[in-house]
């Protein structure tokens, strides 16, 4: 049974499919790409997974439970992280709040009578663990920084760190290479696959940066017009003629 | 036979409400199109159109009545004169400024002026709240009765307002279609700053739009003077209340984008008006109260709650808005040791100052000012953890106060129940009636938020005080005793102000504590970015009822107290939902995020018009609502708050000298980096479908 799984997801906008039956399936621990031309429904079919989004026929599950109707809350409280194409920090509050913030409301010590007790304030080994968290991401020693003063690439593993410190079983990453250079991203991308070979937790990565998702993942699935073209092991789906003709085209005439 | 006379009689009584009922609806869509075209043209939500309304209203009054002015001449002045002149100078002076700032910063601001202008107006003018106005239109013999088809009365004012306000409707409906201005206006609606790139003046347009909202505002305030009771015999601000409250319903039938739907949900609500008080049966209570007073905001708050238009709009459909940046971090997690030991230093010495003063030399005079701005600090930290931690106005705490004074008097009165007791168990109430109320109005956000908070305010004014089991009855008067409780007595005045300050610690502390815990958390996540919290799983309608009763209940305590303070419930003079608004202006323009912000409003509150404004300066205690109500124009630019915003500068200036005697202690590298592609996330453009 797979960790995170989407069954015959369709969803429409006002007479237009933007997903028609599509099916995707990610296993504990594996790196997933999602990839498709702009238009082709991964941000919907993103937003289905996170229940953003709530699909006209088919379901989500997670680790064998039917989450297809549960809010976004939820969903992250099972586990599932995520991070946005167009960032989204929570102005006004440090690099380390952040991780604090997510530690908090995952490890659900949030009660307002422990607040009150002056029991709720950050402990010593919270702030440990988010400053160990942010040194084996390269942040170290940027805690105190408020989240303004950092550059994209920072900001985008603010928020990896973000989604890391909920303990998550799956992280779903939509567009990290979104507004970073070739340099920014491969260095973004070195990061993060350490890190989740460290941590070991399940990765799909919604882009359309190929050559990330082809240096990445382990296997893709290739949308385009809200249908699953193809799927399969990433060098093989890279090879895919009819994915070359749909979307890679010049891409893969122009690197080879 | 009889039936059918019956029947005849129904339908005699229907039509008659329906022709009463449109003059009222007409000066309803007035108010309604101001609201629309302002909102529309600068994105402002003008509460301040009852301010205008009034000015209009009073100046013709002052001319007319006490001057002996003719009609006309009074008119021109008052309408087509005055109140051009003030949208004109509000767009100038004031709105124009705040253009990028975001619809709550303006509602703010408008709140501000709802407050000052009235009473700039009453010190400038010397205006005699007292003498009575007598309901004098604009018409002569206005209240001349002509029979329509010979049988359903109405007086010349009523056909006036009717006629008056379809011809400024049509008037405003063939500007729009037929000239370049109501072109222009039509796009500066859909996007300003899209607008001024096609090389349309956006501000120009703007001035336009506001001088002829303020013109319909001042015919409104004269027009509606003869047909409305809430105005009476004595002409003041608060008598306008209502009216804009069914104005802004009606304007929220439009989702305040709509002039058509404003027009005509005007003449609605005030054919549902009268309709309801010919119809509905008088015997029940609850049905009485829906035909008078209660109706306006009752139809507020069920419109803003159920209209699924209003569910749907997002403040701030322009692409290009909400690009402001965020606000700073607090000045105080910034500061270095040597600061942060000089600050206590001072902090302490200026409280022993203070202790010196009140417990050696001040007489009761001063001892009881000093206690009210305990109070009155205890109060605004309600403030500050609705708007300072949670960012969102509310304009109710007023009523949580008052909860907390009553329940603190019915418990003493009625079954003999320590008063602090009594004070805890109002605050018990005001707490579960904020969770409740939270309940239908947390997901509105921003200005809606706002609005319905008034209006649960004013319904509570208007209808729930003159209950006696909230109010008290005239019989038994609203006296509150001081406490006694742990073997003290604290019915002398230096007791009960320690008790007071102890109180004032506590709620300081208790408020800290929930900001930096994960209460603090999760608010300041979703202040944030909505999205992004409950990614990492916070429950934002949690944390909202949370804040929301948390500070119910604070301002209750602080009401409770104030009862005792002054052996009675004050209501009229304390926890009018007008001194509301001026508190939430006053804590907002000195600082909303920190303990410190509220203690220093109680101050202001209290002490400054005593001190500065009467003692030293000699002016009328007035004064403070004209000087803070229009230093709430300052929010937009420093939402931290005046003292905040000055304490950073501050901060800054000896931390950098400081830093020359120290060169190790460089300022934390601030700014640098802060060019990031994205930059800080901007909610705006992320809702399609908002405004076609």
């Amino acid at each position: 049974m797979s960790l995170l799984a989407a069954e015959g997801i369709t969803k429409r906008f006002a007479g237009i499919t933007a997903l028609d039956d599509v099916s995707i399936a990610l296993e504990e621990g594996e790196r997933v790409g999602l990839i498709g031309p702009n238009g082709a429904g991964k941000t919907t079919l993103f937003n289905c997974l996170l229940g953003l989004l709530r699909p006209e026929a088919g379901s989500v599950s997670f680790d064998g439970h039917d989450i297809t109707r549960l809010p976004v809350y939820r969903r992250a409280r099972l586990g599932i992280g995520r991070t946005f194409q167009r960032v989204e920090l929570f102005s006004g509050s440090s690099v380390r709040d952040h991780l604090l913030f997510a530690h908090r409301i995952r490890s659900g010590t949030g009660a307002l009578w422990k607040d009150v007790l002056g029991l709720g304030l950050p402990k010593p080994a919270e702030i440990e663990s988010c400053d160990a968290l942010l040194e084996s991401l390269g942040l170290g020693g940027m805690g105190d920084e408020p989240i303004e003063a950092l550059s994209l690439g920072q900001s985008r593993l603010v928020e990896v760190a973000r989604a890391l410190m909920t303990q998550p079983r799956v992280v779903l990453l939509d567009e990290p290479s979104s507004g970073l250079d070739r340099a920014e991203t491969n260095a973004l991308a070195e990061t993060l696959a350490r890190i989740q070979l460290e941590q070991g937790f399940g990765l799909l990565l919604v882009e359309h940066d190929v050559e990330l998702v082809a240096s990445f993942t382990e296997r893709t699935y290739v949308l385009n017009f809200g249908r699953l073209i193809t799927s399969g092991d990433t060098p093989e789906v890279m090879q895919d003629p009819e994915v070359r003709a749909a979307y890679l085209g010049d891409f893969v005439a122009g690197t080879q | 036979m009889t039936a059918s006379v019956l029947a005849a009689g129904v339908l005699e009584d229907t039509i008659r409400a329906f022709f009463q009922g449109l003059p009222i609806g007409a000066g309803f869509a007035l108010v309604a199109m101001s609201f629309v075209l302002t909102y529309k043209t600068s994105g402002v939500f003008n509460l301040a159109f009852g301010a205008q309304a009034f000015i209009s209203a009073a100046t013709y009054f002052e001319l007319h009545v006490r001057r002996d002015w003719p009609i006309w001449a009074a008119v021109l002045v008052a309408v087509v004169l005055v109140a051009p002149v003030l949208g004109l100078l509000l767009e100038r002076l004031i709105f124009r400024h705040v253009h990028a700032s975001s619809a709550v910063a303006k509602l703010v601001i408008s709140l501000g002026l709802l407050v000052a202008l009235p009473e700039l107006f009453k010190l400038i003018v010397d205006y005699n709240r007292e003498q009575p106005f007598g309901a004098v239109g604009i018409i002569p013999d206005g209240t001349t009765i002509y029979r329509l088809f010979g049988r359903y009365p109405v007086t010349r004012d009523e056909i006036a307002a009717f006629v008056i306000v379809v011809a400024a409707a049509v008037a405003l409906a063939a500007l729009f279609r037929n000239t370049r201005l109501g072109l222009r206006i039509r796009a500066v609606v859909q996007s300003p700053r899209m607008t001024e790139l096609n090389g349309v003046n956006a501000d120009w347009v703007s001035s336009g739009s506001w001088m002829l909202s303020s013109f319909f505002a001042g015919l409104a305030g004269v027009l509606l003077v003869p047909t409305t009771s809430s105005l009476g015999t004595v002409l003041e601000p608060t008598g306008y209340f209502p009216i804009v409250i069914s104005a802004l319903a009606a304007a929220a039938l439009g989702r305040l984008v709509s002039l058509p739907a404003a027009l005509f949900g005007g003449l609605l609500l005030g054919v549902v008006t009268t309709q309801m008080r010919t119809h509905v049966p008088r015997d029940n209570v609850i049905l009485a109260e829906l035909q008078g007073p209660a109706l306006p905001y009752v139809m507020l708050f069920a419109i803003i709650v159920f209209w699924p238009a209003i569910r749907r709009q997002v403040a701030g459909a322009d692409p290009l808005l909400g690009v402001s940046p965020p606000p700073p971090a607090l000045a105080a997690t910034s500061r270095s040791r040597g600061m942060t030991i000089y600050t206590r230093i001072m902090a302490l010495a200026f409280f022993t100052a203070v202790g010196i003063f009140t417990f050696g030399y001040a007489n009761n005079f001063w001892i009881s000012r000093i206690t009210h701005s305990v109070i009155f600090s205890i109060i605004f930290l309600s403030i500050v953890v609705f708007t300072g931690l949670g960012g969102q106005i509310a304009l109710c705490q007023v009523t949580f106060a008052a909860i907390g004074a009553f329940g603190a008097m019915q418990f003493a009165q009625r079954w003999d129940i320590s008063v602090m007791v009594g004070m805890l168990a109002g605050a018990a109430i005001a707490a579960a009636v904020g969770a409740v109320l939270s309940i239908p109005v947390m997901r509105l956000g921003g200005i809606w938020l706002a609005i319905a908070t008034l209006a649960f305010a004013l319904f509570f004014h208007d209808v729930l005080v003159k209950y006696s089991w909230v109010g008290g009855s005239l019989f038994h008067g609203r006296g509150v005793p001081r406490p006694e409780f742990l073997g003290v007595d604290f019915s002398s005045r230096e007791n009960f102000l320690i008790l007071c300050v102890a109180i004032l610690v506590l709620v300081g502390v208790l408020v800290i504590l929930i900001r930096e815990s994960s209460t603090g958390m999760a608010l300041r996540a979703l202040r944030g970015s909505e999205t992004a919290a409950e990614s990492i799983g916070v429950i934002s309608w949690r944390s909202r009822v949370i804040v929301f009763s948390v500070s119910a209940g604070i301002a209750a305590i602080g009401g409770g107290l104030l009862a005792m303070e002054e052996r009675l419930v004050g209501y009229e003079a304390n926890f009018d939902p007008q001194t509301g608004l001026f508190w939430l202006v006053i804590v907002v323009v000195l600082g909303t995020r920190t303990v410190e912000g509220g203690i220093q409003a109680g101050v202001a509150f209290v002490i400054f018009p005593e001190l500065v404004l009467h003692r030293w300066l000699g002016l009328d205690g007035a004064w403070r609502y004209v000087l803070f109500g229009f230093a709430a124009i300052s929010f937009a630019r420093h939402p931290e708050g005046l003292l905040e915003h000055g304490k950073r500068r501050s901060q800054a200036l000896m931390q950098s000298m400081f830093a020359r005697r120290q060169p190790a202690m460089a300022p934390a590298g601030a700014g640098a980096g802060a060019t990031a592609g994205d930059g800080p996330p901007a909610d705006a453009g992320a809702h399609p479908g908002d405004e076609p």
